[in-house]
């Protein structure tokens, strides 16, 4: 059976993406970002949302452990500061409702939600430009960088939670996610 | 989802697996998770169980009369009356978190008299999985989690429900054959309505809140929300009859969610709204004015408190 692991980075959503999951039919478990990479046996991984970049633990070692890797929110963030993007507090705070515009249709994360979507979303901070290799996937009015992707490397990130409710199509990102790692 | 059923069997067997032949208690609290657990141990260990239900004053409309009718079923059911303790605990408090402390604290007083009592070497409680992620987080302290066992010295707790989301619940409520007042009703904060009146909690102002939940609640019944109710956050002056009034106000509530963690404001008609703030300000002579929360969670929360 697939098993994606959720990197736990303490956010109040993050047993949401387990619990997505798990509707799902894959196999997964919540994990803290302490965990030695060594220890961790997935075919995927979702890095979670958070309050802080200074509580991510080990979250960028496991980049390197050559699965898919979905980062929600923060989890997004951290895919931009430990690869060559930048992150910054944005001029408008998401919260709630957001329209997003798919800016790829070809994607393989988000690309089947084109051409727009409603989100919930809850941060401050965001992407102010993506790493190199990556492509802007998706943009709304209060976030130019709602979500990026490298599908060559299998990384992708999403600005909004797409674990909870009030996420129109946020099943069909994690059921992309979970195509991505069973490929 | 869980698979109701299969949880159902596999609950009480382990129930009685962990209590055997000891004694148990649990808190009643009228709502659905302590409502659910409650009544799983109560299949699993019949009369070895003594639920207690502490009317703590902080309670809706007629809800202490309905637990006592809904849960007459259980014999060992004992209904304890602690209105002035409670609100005399809470002169003076006014810090949103001192006031779930004295609440939660009273509460172990009343609760520990009652378990040396009966002599219970297990307390069952009603725990799901978002409390213990949210006192995890230190988002807020929830009063069924922690606090109890370090006063009575418990051989173990029972958290039947511990997995559970709030949806999963209801659904486990609907297939005990709970009534359906307890497996649809509206999730209602541990510390009640301590913490729909902002500041001080007084008899007078928990009164304009409970009355004034209940009329969100009945005029709201057919929009379904998912949960309703009204705070009384602060005053300001009104004109009731030529007279000057500097009266209370009322904040009404009235949201969608699947789970709570997650919830969109309520595109309530002009009507309802009307009629909700008549009723109030109409049968409340202390009240001045009703507002309603447009605000979605995030950014905002649920509850006031």
């Amino acid at each position: 059976m697939t098993r994606i692991v959720v990197i736990d980075n303490h956010g109040q959503f993050t047993h949401l993406e387990r619990r997505a999951l798990r509707d799902l039919g894959v196999d997964t478990e919540l994990v803290d970002n302490d965990t030695d990479p060594a220890d961790i046996d997935a075919d995927g991984i979702v890095l979670s949302g958070g309050p802080d970049m200074d509580r991510i633990g080990r979250s960028p070692d496991y980049l390197d452990l050559d699965v898919p890797v979905l980062g929600i929110c923060l989890g997004m963030q951290i895919l931009a500061e430990e690869l060559d993007g930048r992150v910054g507090s944005g001029d408008y705070g998401g919260y709630a409702d957001v329209d997003v515009e798919i800016l790829d249709e070809d994607d393989p994360l988000i690309g089947s939600l084109a051409p727009e979507t409603r989100v919930w979303a809850s941060h401050a901070d965001e992407v102010k430009e993506v790493p190199e290799g990556f492509t802007h996937t998706a943009t709304s009015d209060v976030c130019t960088i709602e979500a990026m992707s490298d599908a060559d490397r299998d990384l992708y990130g999403v600005q909004w939670h797409p674990e909870v409710a009030h996420t129109d199509e946020g099943e069909e990102v994690f059921e992309n996610f979970i195509d991505i790692c069973e490929q | 989802m869980v698979n109701v059923d299969e949880f159902i069997e596999d609950a009480t067997a382990s129930i009685r697996d962990q209590i055997g032949d000891e004694h148990a208690i649990i808190a009643l609290s009228g709502g659905v998770d302590s409502s659910v657990a409650a009544t799983l141990a109560y299949e699993a260990v019949g009369e070895q169980l003594t639920p207690v239900y502490v009317d703590t004053g902080l309670m809706r409309k007629g809800e202490t009369e309905q637990i006592a009718d809904t849960f007459s079923f259980m014999e060992s059911l004992r209904v304890v009356d602690a209105r002035d303790r409670f609100f005399d605990a809470l002169e003076g408090v006014v810090d949103p978190e001192e006031k779930r402390k004295v609440i939660g604290e009273q509460f172990i007083r009343e609760f520990e008299r009652e378990a040396k009592e009966t002599d219970a070497q297990y307390l069952v409680q009603g725990t799901i999985y978002p409390d213990r992620i949210e006192s995890e987080g230190n988002i807020k302290s929830h009063h069924n989690v922690g606090g109890l066992p370090d006063v009575v010295d418990f051989e173990g707790i029972v958290e039947p429900v511990r997995d559970l989301y709030k949806d999963e619940v209801r659904e486990v409520a609907r297939a005990l054959g709970l009534e359906s007042i307890i497996a649809e009703r509206m999730p209602f904060p541990g510390p009640g309505l301590a913490v729909r009146v902002l500041g001080e909690v007084t008899p007078e102002k928990v009164q304009v809140a409970r009355d004034a939940c209940h009329v969100v609640e009945d005029e709201t019944e057919k929009h379904e929300p998912w949960q309703a109710f009204a705070a009384v956050i602060g005053k300001g002056t009104g004109v009731k009859g030529d007279n000057r009034v500097h009266g209370w106000i009322v904040s009404v509530r009235s949201v969608e969610s699947r789970d709570g963690m997650t919830a969109r404001a309520q595109e309530l008609p002009w009507d309802t709204l009307q009629r909700i703030q008549s009723r109030i300000t109409g049968t409340n002579e202390n009240v001045a004015r009703v507002v309603y929360d447009v605000t979605h969670k995030p950014p905002a929360t649920i509850e006031y408190e």
